[in-house]
């Protein structure tokens, strides 16, 4: 454990004081703090809107909530910080993972490091700890900086608002999480960094940009087209329908979108991207949380346990073959 | 102290090291010898724990490495070949880190490592490990295969990229370590250099020891069967000798060189006597460790084809 503990230590001191980790931190803040600064300033538009139909509603004396306008929320604020996640976080990880143990080997330190009394396991674990760490961190520093910009604008998020903000910081790290355990698994398996590097960036293009796009067209062919009325057209065209003919026709409508669903759904789970943006569209949802259109946070979580599910997975996934790989290693 | 039995890895089939059965007392230094690719850094990774063998065991100190690679690795200090670390931390960084892993507190590892920098020479060297040349490396390596104050030593290929100072400064190390009672196993495939520090020698070729013993006892094993050169100088010129264990002879006016199975000097000296001719010098030219070992190296080349 005393072993573990002191790699994960050096692990994470040595991330958070590379260049790598503040170049691609400073980068991450900057644009998440600009698209914050305007997610602000639409933010204050909105309230002010609020509070205009708030005083029009009073003085005209309707007083049911029919005719109350819902109150922004400062969500879609924290959205612009999301968006920048599945690219800069993801490098961020990946710059973290990929050189973890090609590196080492490359230096001729893993066998220094292996002379001296840690079992293999502490390395492994130690690394991903810190890593882990570091990436935690960075988090935790986007959202002490967002917090800062809410106050300086003295904007407070309400008890529902903080805790979806806080989820949003886990699912972040939980995301971040699934490219660096894509890193450490081609650093483990791969002979050199650069190797490490290809393999590690090549995982990411295909989750990333592959899946996404490729997988809506996978969709479209396994399910098809939306069904149409029986005489070919569409239902968006005006065509007049029996009551029988609009039942069926609603059926196989519904049926078709359930089965796209679930289709989508299985794609989500393997895409952590997909995943993310599921969760997240949830968490932080565009539109009020105390309003009509979106669930609470609870009956959100219940619609997402499967894609949370899967983040959680994922990187347990490749951390596994680079534990196994790593523990059965001859080092030469 | 260290003692391996029928110890065995294999590499795709091919064995790297083969039936290797070695006991070195404690406080022996034992030098470990031969070609480069012969199995001696396999060796010392299987004793130090590093690789797991294919079959066979080791201990050190009695405690079986395979089962408490823990145990051993706190008692032993291992000098990699070409110690690396990490080239963004000074020395004393690196030290520091490993340190930790004996639980030392930070006064106990700020006196050890103060100490072990001085010794190596580079208490005053502020550049990045990064930035060291491969000698220093070597040096900070030793510094470190000591930080736990070892009960065995593992040097693999130690002086390979030292000056003639600093080899001779290894020496001196070597020699105070030793005095200390630490067992010392030491890898080279420098014939000079195993010979000069070493009490004890093992050869090794293609995995299988050829020899083992202190240099006596190996010129004797590798070399009982080599030929023996006999140089002789005479007053007039030399008649031929017949001897059924002469394999040459060159005879140039009043000197000569036969090349004999065994030593028949007290052979030649009564046929010159009973000749009447006076013989200004005779000796035996025994070929050099080098050589022995050289084409002991061979010989076990061979056999192992």
């Amino acid at each position: 454990m005393n072993g573990l503990l002191n790699v994960a230590r050096e692990e994470f001191f040595d991330h958070i004081t590379s260049k790598k980790f503040l170049i691609i931190l400073g980068l991450f803040l900057i644009i998440s703090m600009m698209a914050m600064s305007e997610g602000i300033e639409k933010y204050n538009d909105r309230l002010e809107n609020y509070n205009e139909r708030l005083t029009h509603v009073k003085e005209s004396g309707m007083p049911s909530a029919r005719f109350m306008p819902e109150k922004p929320s400062i969500l879609p604020v924290f959205r612009a910080m999301s968006s920048q996640l599945p690219l800069l976080g993801a490098i961020l990880a990946l710059s973290l993972g990929f050189d973890l143990i090609t590196r080492e080997r490359e230096s001729g330190s893993l066998k220094s490091l292996l002379a001296h009394p840690i079992f293999r396991d502490g390395i492994i674990n130690g690394k991903a700890l810190g890593g882990i760490a570091a990436l935690a961190l960075a988090i935790f520093i986007a959202l002490l900086i967002s917090f800062a910009m809410l106050l300086i604008f003295s904007i407070v998020p309400t008890a529902d608002e903080l805790g979806r903000i806080l989820l949003f910081g886990a699912i972040a790290v939980l995301f971040l999480l699934s490219f660096f355990s894509i890193a450490l698994m081609a650093s483990t398996v791969s002979e050199n960094s650069g190797k490490s590097f290809l393999y590690a960036f090549l995982i990411f293009l295909i989750l990333s940009i592959f899946m996404p796009v490729f997988g809506g067209m996978v969709t479209d062919r396994v399910i098809g087209e939306p069904p149409g009325f029986n005489s070919g057209h569409l239902a968006s065209e005006s065509v007049q329908l029996g009551a029988e003919e609009r039942r069926d026709y609603d059926q196989a409508r519904s049926a078709y979108w359930e089965k796209r669903h679930a289709v989508d759904d299985v794609i989500n789970l393997v895409t952590p991207v997909n995943s993310y943006n599921k969760i997240i569209s949830e968490v932080l949802p565009y539109a009020s949380s105390s309003g009509t259109t979106s669930l609470s946070l609870k009956e959100g979580l219940g619609k997402i346990w499967a894609n949370i599910l899967a983040l959680l997975i994922f990187p347990t996934v490749f951390f596994a073959i680079a534990y196994v790989k790593f523990m059965r290693e001859d080092v030469r | 102290m260290i003692k391996t039995e029928n110890l065995t890895k294999e590499y795709n089939g091919s064995k790297a090291v083969d039936g290797l059965n070695l006991e070195i007392a404690e406080g022996e230094i034992f030098g470990f010898l031969g070609p480069n690719g012969a199995g001696k850094s396999t060796t010392i990774l299987m004793l130090v724990g590093m690789i797991e063998p294919t079959e066979g065991r080791c201990t050190i100190n009695g405690i079986d490495v395979m089962r408490n690679p823990f145990e051993v690795k706190r008692i032993i200090g291992y000098l990699p070949e070409n110690a690396g670390f990490y080239g963004h931390k000074t020395a004393t960084q690196n030290l520091d880190y490993f340190a930790r892993f004996y639980g030392m507190n930070t006064e106990e590892r700020n006196k050890r490592i103060q100490e072990l920098l001085e010794l190596v020479h580079l208490e005053d060297v502020k550049q990045k490990a990064g930035e060291y040349s491969k000698g220093m490396l070597q040096r900070l390596g030793f510094a470190q295969a000591l930080l736990n104050d070892p009960k065995v030593l593992f040097l693999d290929e130690p002086t390979a990229n030292l000056d003639p100072e600093g080899v001779i400064e290894f020496r001196n190390w070597i020699k105070r370590l030793s005095e200390e009672g630490k067992t010392i196993f030491l890898s080279s495939h420098i014939l000079a250099e195993v010979s000069r520090t070493c009490k004890t020698i093992g050869i090794i070729t293609k995995g299988k020891m050829v020899a083992k013993g202190n240099l006596d006892e190996i010129r004797a094993k590798l070399g009982q069967d080599k030929t023996i050169n006999i140089i002789i100088e005479t007053a007039g010129a030399i008649p031929e000798f017949h001897h059924h264990d002469i394999m040459r002879a060159e005879y140039d006016g009043n000197k000569a060189q036969i090349c004999a199975k065994s030593d028949i000097r007290d052979e030649i000296s009564d046929y010159l006597f009973k000749s009447g001719i006076r013989i200004r010098g005779m000796r035996v030219e025994t070929p050099s460790l080098e050589d022995i070992y050289l084409e002991g190296v061979n010989v076990k080349d061979e056999w192992t084809a």
